[in-house]
């Protein structure tokens, strides 16, 4: 083929279509720098570091400890949710509005899941087990240290392990949660867009694709997120 | 949309097709589905059984060859992912480089950074490291079962000096 000669899209996409993804590649680049952060604490203290698999052990409903199952399942559900949206994309190729709207909506639903198991997750990581750990946490009656049995964890203690195990917990997820977050409001608004005919008088279902592939986006990082910090 | 578009071809409307294509497609997407399934389920199963299989050093971390199967996995599903959900795959070759070069480059800065950088280094002086923070850790070492942290007497720490150990390491 020719060189570029200007007058079309050097590179066959629409401009909205190719700014999503110069966008996503910027917004992997940030996933990047906080995985790669978590790693290399990680490997510098490999006795300190608490291993996952000891931490998230509970699932809803069930009294004995099943070690990352539940993780499991909201990966199962990212990635199924993901398939629904792949499926609205290609009814969309097909201008059929009926199928758009049934895939995307059950990617709403699947989206509103992730969250809600991810908050789930965040209550037992932050009200912790019964035993605790023996932390020196700062008494303002006191006005010194004192060590006490800290259960559960915030910004600055947790029971679990070293602070940042804890800081980069609340910072990785849920800056990844925040993204789910917004694809749900995003694919709340295009919706909302399908429904009303929108899609349909513009002739094409182009929005679903490029919330398509931010919400991809959002499945590629809880692949990522799911083995550097989970299963690693 | 014309007023956006002057002579410009309808991209939008490129990746319109038909309902047998639709059929082949949905075919083909359900697959990667399952493919992926599997994938996250092998996982998990070798997750769960790592420390009985012997896959862990020193009870703690994983070994060499089990991250290495890990991220390969990692990344056969962000290929999929990339590939055939963000249809990336039928894009013109052009924006597949523009998309994917920068990662190219990424990973093998990470690859250089991790063995001969930083982590070589952090590897070496592993020694040095807080000794709050080493002893926080060692309290840590599991009873066995569900429970996993026990509390213990006589830990001599403050989170300050945890936290100075935990900087220390980014240098």
């Amino acid at each position: 083929m020719d060189g570029w000669q200007g007058g079309v899209s050097p590179f066959r996409v629409s401009y909205g279509k190719l700014f999503m993804w110069f966008f996503l590649v910027s917004d992997a680049l940030t996933f990047g720098g906080l995985l790669c952060a978590y790693g290399f604490m990680r490997h510098k203290y490999p006795d300190a570091w608490p291993i996952p698999g000891d931490v998230f052990t509970h699932f809803p409903f069930m009294e004995k400890h099943i070690p990352l199952a539940y993780v499991g399942l909201m990966t199962f559900i990212l990635i199924m949710s993901s398939v629904t949206m792949v499926l609205a994309v290609e009814a969309g190729h097909r201008n059929n509005k009926k199928g758009v709207t049934i895939w995307l909506l059950l990617t709403i639903i699947g989206g509103l899941m992730f969250v809600g198991s991810q908050a789930w997750e965040w209550y037992h990581f932050i009200v912790g087990t019964a035993h605790g750990a023996v932390r020196e946490v700062w008494s303002a009656e006191a006005g010194k240290f004192v060590k006490e049995t800290f259960h559960g964890a915030n910004l600055i203690h947790n029971e679990y392990g070293p602070p940042a195990f804890g800081d980069f917990f609340f910072f990785i997820t849920g800056f990844h949660g925040f993204h789910v977050f917004s694809g749900v409001l995003i694919n709340i608004t295009i919706f909302i867009m399908v429904v009303n005919c929108m899609m349909e008088k513009r002739g094409h279902y182009e929005m679903v694709e490029k919330v398509g592939l931010y919400w991809h986006f959002v499945d590629l990082v809880w692949v990522f997120v799911f083995t550097f910090f989970y299963l690693l | 949309m014309s007023e956006f578009h002057d002579n410009y071809p309808e991209y939008e409307m490129m990746a319109h097709h038909g309902e047998d294509e639709g059929k082949v497609m949905r075919k083909k997407l359900w697959r990667v589905f399952w493919i992926m399934l599997g994938i996250t389920l092998m996982e998990l199963l070798v997750g769960f059984k790592a420390e009985s299989w012997g896959l862990l050093d020193n009870h703690r971390a994983s070994t060499f060859g089990l991250k290495v199967f890990f991220i390969f996995f990692t990344v056969a599903k962000a290929a999929f992912i990339v590939l055939s959900f963000m249809h990336l795959g039928h894009e013109k070759k052009s924006l597949k480089w523009v998309i994917l070069g920068p990662y190219c480059a990424f990973i093998v800065y990470l690859a250089c950074m991790g063995s001969i950088g930083e982590g070589g280094y952090s590897k070496d002086h592993r020694a040095d490291m807080d000794p709050n923070v080493v002893q926080q850790a060692s309290e840590h070492k599991r009873p066995g079962g569900g429970a996993h942290h026990e509390a213990e007497e006589g830990s001599e720490k403050s989170s300050e000096q945890n936290n100075s150990g935990a900087e220390s390491g980014t240098k």
